[in-house]
């Protein structure tokens, strides 16, 4: 099956790149892992894949610099970039916020049952020892140097793949693949994990989160990784004019960093787990941005990245809301 | 930076019950104080001196003051510290009295929380910048909304003194609800004959341009540069041409059209010029009432206008003015009495609202100045008045006084007795309000002279026994149930806010109060101000108001315009939001959120884009800093790093 | 901003001493809320001493980063107050406020912080009594609550909590 989706990817795009100035996709680097691809040339395309290994959210190479100071020119060709259905919401909310324009880019969605986290496949196997890996009907299956091993796929899958509620691109140009029915479809389900700290009282929830941010090293892998943080070098935890922080390394530093990431995505994540996915010190970071993603949606009734119409919440008031 | 600390003792206000010298000794421990000292009086002349020998001395290059709240006295010092060659915002105030030594007695506590305001103050303006005001041009044009009295007064004013006027009013005619009136309190004078003038110069005077049947469609702008959008409302005559002459409307077959001006007292023609002193005198057509424009064959008035006017195809029209300020005297509406059921609930043809009344004692209304009832044209015998009809009835959302009321009541029991000497004239009162000059002698007049019998107490029902209306009530005085067999039931409906007051308001981005009167800047010291710099106030819009009232308000906002036309130029504030073009990411958030549209985009080389805030227009309110992913914008002022400077000192 | 001055560095006054006690930092709008604390100082309306006032000019002007900023780093309360709703000296500015911190608030308890420390509010410069009221309560509040810790690790602690996280 999924040889046939990356057949039909590949005759999609071999079909589209005359009309595209670049395609943007993914591509295989090691069992377990896929890397970036930037695409000109069509001898290339075979190398394009898709698939479980495919986690990483390509949305942000579209307005990461130099994208952000040079704007294209009117004439420019499209951009041909591949989704899954969380990346999908990110492009909505990039074209919502007008960073860029629908015409910009030729939009090759992929429906998707779920990525591999391959911290979670080191849990059984060894990763160096890794020869090859596949998915099976749900099922990882792994080869090293002595066995095979056999996992379930839902025990490898990432966290936000758990309570996924968008599968499928909300917005495309093409569909490759037939589309899948989504893990979640309430709030109970899909902010489980939110919940289940919540749960806890005060002083356990600060002690997590203490514990949590202390390993932080302020490495703002999370923040480069986000495509929707586009202040990129300018971010105010780095500058000094204004100077929100110092370089002290204390825990209330760390987390007044979070703070501002959270708050600076409060109603514009969409909860592609990009940030998680990247800390190299494996802190819960996106779990941080679920529960202000909660607070938009029971309160205001809003979820990031579904129309390319609607205002971010925190843009915008409604004088009646007295008691919100 | 040379930092001075200047804590004063407000004689005792501050130094009763707050350590002024161990403020100041703390103070100088502070980075970079070099002088620290208290003071008896700080605003004092001396006082002053002492900043500025200071800034001399001590090379000072920024001052503090902890002294009474800013609100109070940062002008003064501003002042002071620029005569002695300091930049005004390189200064700030450490409220120790408001906040601290009036409102607590605990001396230790008290001196302790100065300390740290001091703290924050010296915290703050170590980051303040040097801040320059820029000039702009100002309009000289005014543009007055409404043209009741207080609206003709302070546009008479402001072309005599040689400004351009704008007016705009809603109805067909200028002269608001006072055109309406009879006779005015205390004087009896005829209301007519004394606005009339007035109204007339309005339209002789060249430098008045006057819009009526117009509507503000949108305003945009700024003090000294409003841009006004004027929706001219479909007349179906051309005003330029129409001479008033009147032929159609004595040819209109259409003879039950609503009669506005009178209150609904009369019938009026579907083409029609309200009454005889109209200004301007021309005539329009109630499409709900014309026949042509409802389909059927008519067109009369048409073929009898001697100089071919009538244009049933004419539609609503867009005129923009450009103004430097905006005076808004949008006046009041009468408050319906149909709520209070007990009094009928508005179906009895006899019991009617005080203009309504106005209007059958006005020799132009609608029973040509003979009082009559309603109901079957005789002359009332007996006739009762109520006060307080949605005035100072929290039951009916109306808790204030109208103000006007009992004047009014007075006035109309007195030409009632004029007008029918055999007649007999009861008032219900709660309270008789007449505070103003003349007043309360005129209402002793209308009970001593005129014998008007005054009853305290609220008239519990009002119903119908044969033609007469029965009013019954408690006289509170003599704790006595009363009934009295009336003709005509006059009640004193009481004031409420002008009908739209409330959408004009945000046009004009002022603020009205709960129940759609707009607020002053301040209740005592700015009474025609509003909170919008270049707006002004002026009559019943503001709040219930006489004539007298209204007129004064006219004359006073039309001084704040002159004052504000003496000069060519004005001077902007420059605490608004400034744009590090090298942090701004160019998202338009900024722009999006703006309150003001004060910010836009601006094109650098490379066809590269960044917010760009119009120093002019921006009103300081900081609501992009707040939005500002990279905090590109900056309320100089209230920047991050000074309201951070200030937290910090409480997070230590 | 240099520090040349030879004072800025720890002054012998600016003891630990003089900082006990618990202190509230207040965000007041320059055009209801001070005017309404003035009005309380007008009229003599006693009021606990805890309250550190920031004048700003507009609610709207309030990034709930600053009262994140606040209770990381130990300030024991926060209290936002500006015009009431509609009467926004800014028009809207308030609105826009009240969004963002009602989104705070409830932000605040999931990453450990007591949301009782934060209370934003509405007061008039003529509400010189209610804002007594205010400040009188909130001062209550963060009295019962005690000095807020903040979220700084005590020395030698070593946190091991099981994040639950699949």
């Amino acid at each position: 099956m999924l040889e046939t989706d990356r057949n039909q990817l590949h005759k999609c795009v071999e079909e589209a790149l005359p009309e595209l100035d670049m395609m943007i996709g993914w591509t295989r680097c090691d069992p377990l892992q896929t890397t970036p691809v930037f695409i000109r040339d069509a001898k290339s395309i075979s190398s394009l894949t898709l698939g479980p290994f495919c986690s990483q959210n390509l949305a942000g190479y579209l307005v990461k610099p130099p994208a952000l100071d040079a704007p294209p020119k009117p004439d420019a060709k499209p951009i041909g970039i591949c989704v899954k259905g969380c990346d999908s919401r990110s492009l909505v909310a990039l074209i919502q916020e007008k960073f860029i324009t629908r015409q910009r880019v030729r939009i090759f969605g992929i429906p998707c049952g779920g990525t591999v986290d391959w911290r979670k496949v080191a849990r059984h196997v060894e990763l160096g020892s890794v020869k090859s890996a596949d998915v099976q009907d749900r099922v990882l299956v792994i080869e090293d140097s002595t066995t095979t091993h056999r996992i379930a796929l839902e025990e490898v899958l990432s966290r936000k793949c758990l309570g996924c509620r968008h599968p499928n691109p909300v917005i495309s140009d093409v569909l490759i693949g037939a589309e899948v029915s989504p893990r979640s479809t309430g709030m109970e389900t899909s902010y489980r994990d939110v919940d289940e700290l919540d749960a806890k009282p005060l002083e356990e929830r600060l002690a997590f989160w203490q514990s949590e941010l202390d390993r932080c090293i302020r490495c703002y892998a999370c923040r480069n990784a986000c495509p929707l943080c586009v202040c990129q070098d300018r971010c105010i935890v780095e500058t000094r004019e204004p100077r929100w922080l110092t370089q002290h390394v204390g825990v209330p530093e760390k987390f007044l960093f979070h703070f501002i990431h959270a708050m600076h995505l409060a109603g514009r994540c969409t909860g592609c787990g990009e940030c998680e996915r990247v800390c190299p010190m494996d802190i819960p970071v996106t779990l941080i941005k679920e529960k202000l993603n909660k607070i938009m949606e029971e309160m205001l009734g809003y979820s990031a990245g579904l129309d390319p119409e609607a205002v971010p919440p925190l843009l915008t008031f409604n004088p009646g809301e007295t008691e919100i | 930076m040379r930092i001075g600390v200047f804590v004063c003792n407000c004689g005792t206000n501050i130094a009763g019950t707050v350590d002024t010298k161990k403020v100041a000794a703390e103070a100088l421990g502070f980075a970079d104080v070099v002088y620290a000292t208290n003071y008896m009086y700080t605003c004092s002349e001396p006082g002053q001196q002492e900043i500025q020998r200071a800034i001399a001395e001590q090379g000072l290059q920024g001052v503090v003051v902890a002294a009474c709240s800013p609100r109070m006295h940062e002008p003064t010092f501003r002042r002071a510290v620029e005569k002695a060659g300091l930049n005004r915002y390189m200064f700030e105030m450490a409220n120790i009295r408001e906040h601290v030594s009036w409102i607590g007695n605990d001396r230790e506590a008290n001196t302790s929380k100065a300390i740290d305001l001091v703290r924050m103050a010296v915290a703050k303006l170590r980051f303040n910048a040097p801040l320059f005001s820029s000039k702009m041009p100002v309009n000289k044009r005014l543009l007055v909304i409404g043209g009741g009295v207080a609206g003709i007064q302070a546009a008479l004013d402001c072309a005599d003194g040689g400004m351009d006027v704008v007016m705009v009013e809603r109805q067909q005619y200028i002269g608001g609800k006072m055109a309406k009136l009879d006779k005015t309190f205390p004087t009896i004078d005829c209301s007519s004959c004394i606005l009339g003038p007035k109204m007339v110069d309005v339209a002789q005077k060249e430098n008045i341009t006057l819009y009526a049947a117009s509507e503000i469609e949108s305003i945009s702008g700024y003090i000294g540069n409003f841009t006004v959008e004027i929706r001219k409302k479909t007349t179906f005559v051309n005003w330029e041409a129409c001479t008033g002459c009147g032929a159609c409307m004595e040819k209109c077959p259409s003879k039950k059209a609503a009669d506005y001006f009178n209150e609904g007292l009369g019938a009026a023609r579907a083409i029609n010029i309200p009454f005889p002193q109209a200004i301007p005198k021309k005539a329009m057509i109630d499409a709900a009432y014309c026949r042509q424009l409802n389909g059927k064959k008519c067109g009369v008035c048409a073929k009898i206008c001697p100089v071919k006017a009538i244009d049933f195809e004419m539609k609503d029209e867009i005129v923009t003015e450009k103004v430097g300020a905006i005076i808004v005297a949008t006046g009041y509406d009468l408050f319906d009495h149909a709520v209070y059921g007990e009094y009928g609930g508005g179906r009895y043809p006899d019991v009617i609202s005080g203009l309504q009344y106005e209007r059958i004692l006005s020799a132009s209304g609608p029973f040509g100045g003979h009082i009559r009832r309603p109901s079957d044209g005789k002359e009332p015998k007996e006739i009762v008045f109520i006060s307080c009809v949605g005035s100072r009835d929290a039951s009916v959302g109306r808790p204030y006084c109208s103000g006007i009321c009992c004047m009014y009541i007075a006035k109309q029991a007195i030409l009632t007795r004029d007008h029918l000497p055999e007649s007999n004239s009861y008032v219900f009162y709660m309270d008789i309000r007449s505070p103003g000059k003349n007043y309360d002698e005129f209402v002793r007049r209308a009970q001593e002279e005129y014998g008007v019998q005054y009853i305290r107490g609220r008239v519990g029902k009002i119903y119908r026994r044969g033609e007469r209306m029965v009013v019954q009530g408690a006289d509170t005085l003599l704790g006595v149930q009363v009934e009295v067999e009336a003709d005509l039931v006059v009640l004193a409906t009481g004031v409420e806010s002008s009908l739209g007051a409330g959408e004009l308001a945000e046009k004009l981005r002022i603020s009205y109060d709960q129940y759609g009167f707009y607020m002053e800047s301040h209740p005592k010291l700015r009474p025609v101000e509003t909170n919008t710099a270049g707006v002004y106030l002026a009559g019943a819009c503001q709040g219930p108001k006489d004539i007298p009232s209204s007129v004064a308000q006219g004359s006073a906002a039309a001084s704040k315009v002159q004052s504000l036309f003496a000069h060519d130029t004005i001077e902007t504030n420059p605490q608004v939001a400034l744009v590090n073009e090298r942090n701004c990411i160019a998202c338009g958030k900024c722009i999006q959120v703006c309150p003001f549209g004060a910010i836009q985009w601006k094109e650098l080389r490379g066809g590269i884009k960044k917010a760009e805030v119009l120093a002019s227009v921006c009103q300081g309110c900081g609501v992009c800093n707040a939005t500002c992913p990279p905090k590109a914008i900056q309320l100089q002022h209230a920047t991050d790093n000074q309201i951070l400077a200030e937290v910090n000192e409480l997070c230590a | 901003m240099t520090d040349s001055n030879p004072r800025s560095s720890a002054p012998a006054e600016d003891t630990a001493a003089n900082r006990q006690g618990i202190k509230i930092v207040g965000f007041l709008c320059n055009w209801c809320s001070y005017g309404g604390a003035d009005t309380a100082g007008v009229c003599r309306f006693k009021q606990p001493t805890d309250l550190r006032v920031v004048r700003i000019p507009c609610t709207g002007r309030m990034d709930p980063l600053f009262i994140a900023k606040s209770l990381i780093y130990g300030v024991d309360g926060v209290l936002v107050s500006g015009c009431h709703p509609r009467d926004c000296h800014y028009a809207v500015g308030n609105f826009y406020a009240r969004r963002r911190m009602e989104a705070f608030k409830a932000f605040l308890p999931f990453m450990g912080i007591d949301t009782r420390r934060f209370k934003y509010t509405w007061v008039s410069a003529s509400e010189g009594q209610q804002w007594q009221k205010v400040v009188t309560e909130f001062s209550e509040q963060i009295h019962m609550l005690g000095p807020n810790p903040g979220v700084e690790l005590r020395s030698g602690e070593i946190l091991k909590v099981s994040s639950g996280l699949k």
